[in-house]
């Protein structure tokens, strides 16, 4: 490198501020600098940036070892301090679960008709936090639902301190519902699929599948314009936007091109045909929004048709530490099992 | 322990009227300050005409450059300073013709000059010293944290190795506090005071005094007085030197890195009882810190945190 000639310099450097009389007034002491800059705290850097190939994978291992420990430990959340369990009544409403959207499959009726059904498999959930109705501001309390374990090394710090406090593991979602005083859990209790039976009705919440920005076409259905016969460049265009000169104005909410997509939706009212109690999987009939293994909220469903079906559920939840055993796969009387008899002579 | 001639109060030793007064911890620093101050300004004032000195470069880069400085005033970091700001700011430990130098000791004669920063293949000068650093930094904060009533006597720390987890601060405390055992609240306020130390960025400047120069500075401490006298026999040169970081004058065991503004991660995780000594109650304070280099992500922090709270050494 070029520095032998530039670099032939005389330095003398104060040390304190002591002996400023021996230093030209040009050069500052290093000790008290005029500008007491700022540090910034926050840095640009990812989680292994400075660890060795060993602690990276000696972490990647303890990381999953430590959740099986924090949820080992809460098969039986009630041993401390059990929060007391009441009886269902009509007007009660119950936590929901997070599950996973898997896909779909047909299912058939003893009568012989064909039906789908989306699985949704419940991976990892936990409630979180209760919060009292005084602090929901509303009449009635809620409870953070939590599901699917992640990494801890992408989540602040603050969410670390919320998750160590219910004493669970990272999640990816989280879920707020709506529950009666009778019906509250305690934070760190684990919830099973089993907390449907088949025979109930769901209503299904979950981001749609997200499109972008869509025309006019493909967002509500309009019928665009001939390919041919003359129009110019007109063909997947809305055409006219209003009345015309009595308003003299587009009303609000005038459907026109924009983001479709991507948004929360509900299905209501989705029977559950199956439970597996060993994947905690939930068959629910239909369809449900939403692209594959993306996460969705299940709820008893609000719609009053289906009230009376609802009755008498596992309440508040599903305990694993329960006296009741549950058969692996639950079905829907209605449902046509392939491994029934199907002919049988009596 | 006597009694004073009314029989009272029972005094400690260093309480007679025979010692020296019982000075504030206030007064006591700012004392020992001064009299650091003023032999930095002889030592230097002993120098009356500048000779040059050369001294060759072996950082990465800069291989074989040659730099004209001067001789006992030049610093490592007067030559850094030729370079880059970031060898100015990452560097934490010189090599002087191989042996460990301080960066802000002047050098003294033509040598050969390497720069240490924490990202090297083998750092283990800069770590034990950064290590060392801490440990001071700790000590530090643990004289000036307690109140005015409160005396605190910091005694050799004991030298661990990086890999044992945590640096350590052995102390006694004033026996009026014997039954006190710190509180989470405690300890972080006492993480919050060294953060302030190392947002200021200050240097951690070396002296090299004669033996009895030390003693007479920690003239009010008989068990420093006794540490000098063994750092003194220890020494190749029998000289003794003294770090002065802001205000605190103190005599460690070996080198420490340039700046407090080098650590980023500062942690006082706890305070162990050891057992009782002549001196009083032993207790050992045990840190955990990162330097700006080598920062590590919060779920990492805490791992490495648990490990720093259990005794070690």
């Amino acid at each position: 490198m070029a520095l032998l000639c530039c670099r032939l310099l005389r330095l003398a450097e104060p040390v304190s501020g002591a002996s400023r009389l021996l230093c030209p007034p040009l050069i500052r002491p290093d000790s008290c600098p005029p500008v007491q800059a700022l540090r910034n705290l926050r840095t640009a850097t990812w989680w292994d940036e400075h660890l060795s190939q060993e602690n990276v994978d000696f972490l990647k291992q303890q990381v999953p070892e430590e959740y099986n420990r924090l949820t080992a430990s809460k098969i039986n959340p009630l041993k401390d301090e059990p929060w007391p369990r009441h009886e269902w009544e009509p007007g009660s409403r119950r936590v929901g679960l997070v599950g996973v959207k898997l896909g779909m499959m047909p299912v058939w009726t003893k009568d012989g008709e064909r039906h789908v059904v989306t699985m949704l498999q419940v991976q990892d959930c936990h409630v979180i936090q209760y919060i009292s109705k005084e602090e929901y501001k509303s009449k009635t309390a809620a409870l953070v639902v939590g599901a699917k374990n992640v990494s801890p090394f992408y989540r602040t710090e603050k969410q670390m301190e919320m998750f160590r406090a219910a004493g669970v593991p990272p999640k990816q979602k989280l879920s707020v519902f709506k529950v009666t005083d009778n019906a509250i859990i305690k934070p760190g209790t684990p919830l099973y699929a089993a907390h449907f039976r088949p025979g109930q009705y769901v209503d299904v919440t979950a981001k749609t599948i997200g499109k972008g920005f869509q025309g006019v076409m493909k967002r509500y259905g309009f019928g665009g314009q001939p390919a041919s016969h003359g129009q110019t460049k007109t063909h997947r265009r809305p055409g006219a936007s209003g009345p015309g000169g009595d308003p003299a104005k587009v009303f609000k909410g005038k459907k026109m091109p924009g983001q479709m997509g991507n948004i929360y939706r509900t299905t209501f009212g989705l029977k559950v045909w199956r439970v597996n109690t060993k994947y905690n999987i939930l068959y629910v009939h239909g369809s449900v929004p939403g692209h594959r293994n993306c996460l969705v909220k299940v709820r008893d469903t609000n719609l009053p048709t289906h009230c009376e079906k609802n009755q008498q559920p596992p309440f508040p939840t599903y305990f694993a530490d329960g006296d009741e055993e549950l058969p692996e796969d639950l079905y829907d009387e209605d449902m046509f099992r392939f491994g029934d008899e199907s002919i049988s002579v009596v | 322990v006597s009694t004073d001639p009314q029989g009272a109060v029972p005094l400690r030793a260093s309480e007679l009227p025979a010692a020296a007064t019982r000075l504030s911890t206030a007064e006591l620093r700012g004392l020992r300050n001064d009299l650091f101050s003023k032999e930095q300004a002889r030592q230097r004032a002993l120098i009356t005409r500048t000779e040059k000195i050369e001294v060759t470069l072996e950082v990465p880069g800069h291989q074989g450059t040659l730099l004209i400085m001067n001789k006992g005033l030049s610093t490592p970091r007067c030559c850094a300073r030729h370079l880059t700001e970031w060898h100015v700011n990452s560097s934490a430990l010189a090599l002087v013709d191989g042996e460990p130098w301080p960066m802000h000791r002047p050098l003294t004669q033509n040598c050969s000059l390497a720069l240490l920063h924490f990202k090297m293949e083998d750092p283990h000068h800069v770590n034990k010293a950064y290590w060392r650093s801490c440990a001071a930094l700790l000590g530090q904060v643990l004289q000036n944290a307690f109140k005015e009533e409160f005396s605190v006597e910091l005694l050799t720390s004991p030298e661990v190795p990086v890999t044992s987890g945590a640096f350590c601060c052995d102390l006694v405390l004033d026996s009026q506090l014997d039954s006190w055992v710190p509180s989470e609240e405690a300890l972080r306020s006492l993480t919050r005071d060294a953060h302030q130390l190392i947002q200021q960025n200050l240097p951690w400047e070396p002296l090299q005094v004669s033996p009895s120069f030390a003693i007479k500075i920690f003239s009010h401490s008989s068990y420093k007085q006794k540490e000098v006298e063994e750092r003194a026999a220890e020494s190749a040169s029998g000289l003794v030197t003294l770090y002065r970081c802001g205000d605190h004058v103190f005599v460690s065991g070996g080198h420490l890195v340039a700046r407090t503004g080098l650590c980023s991660q500062y942690d006082v995780t706890a305070i162990h009882n050891l057992g009782q000594t002549e001196l009083g109650l032993l207790r050992r304070a045990q840190g955990l810190s990162l330097p700006v280099q080598l920062e590590a992500h919060h779920t990492v922090w805490r791992k490495l945190r648990g490990r720093a709270e259990r005794l070690v050494g």
